[in-house]
């Protein structure tokens, strides 16, 4: 079935997708029965996705991927709050493992990676130097603008 | 900023659905801009203008601060 033709089933089919391989991880690590528990979870979380996608609301908009430029910036402003909070979480369970003198190289990973990704989003993302026009006077120019007379 | 939006939609007797549908957003969208709690950007603001056949500075006033 062709998902972008059912936006309704994107973030449960993503859900699924994931939340299986890590069950065959779980199977292969663990045991089958720690597997199947596992399974009843994901089909929870995607049973529950697949309700809020039906949702007529921001989230719903958000969960089939048909969003506004509204609902764009709630997502934007979503994800940064969601990147701080995984940020202190990683950081504080790396500062515990540090105190317990554990490993603690998954949290130094993780958190290196979102510090990398940010830069790197910047470099994608953000104007560029070379792009603005010197002879222009907008916001990258450096000319001092004098008002109207 | 504020904004006519809800008077001019109000006067062509629309609902806010309606007008979400003629704008390609969200009731939700409609909603936070009518009560200001939403500033559409240029496209939006101009789309929404065009769409009431109005100047757009006829359907936005931005504040003193917003402007300096």
């Amino acid at each position: 079935m062709n998902v972008r033709k059912h936006p309704r089933l994107l973030a449960p089919g993503a859900v699924l997708a994931i939340g299986s391989v890590m069950v065959v991880a779980v199977g292969i690590g663990h045991t089958w029965s720690d597997a199947l528990i596992s399974e009843i979870f994901v089909v929870v979380i995607a049973l529950f996705d697949f309700f809020l996608a039906g949702t007529k609301g921001d989230v719903g908009a958000i969960y089939r991927r048909r969003t506004d430029e509204r609902q764009r910036e709630v997502i934007m402003k979503s994800s940064r709050l969601a990147m701080l909070v995984m940020f202190a979480l990683c950081y504080g369970v790396a500062f515990i493992l540090i105190a317990l003198n554990k490993n603690y190289w998954q949290e130094d990973v993780i958190g290196s990676a979102g510090g990398v990704a940010f830069f790197v989003g910047m470099t994608i993302f953000g104007v560029h130097d070379e792009v603005a026009d010197s002879s222009s006077r907008g916001i990258m120019s450096t000319e001092e603008v004098k008002p109207p007379m | 900023m504020k904004n006519e939006v809800r008077e001019f939609r109000r006067k062509r007797e629309l609902s806010q659905a309606d007008l979400a549908e003629g704008l390609g957003v969200s009731r939700q969208t409609v909603i936070a801009i009518e009560s200001g709690r939403y500033s559409p950007s240029l496209p939006l603001a101009f789309r929404i203008a065009k769409f009431f056949e109005v100047p757009v500075e006829t359907m936005f006033d931005p504040s003193e601060e917003e402007v300096q």
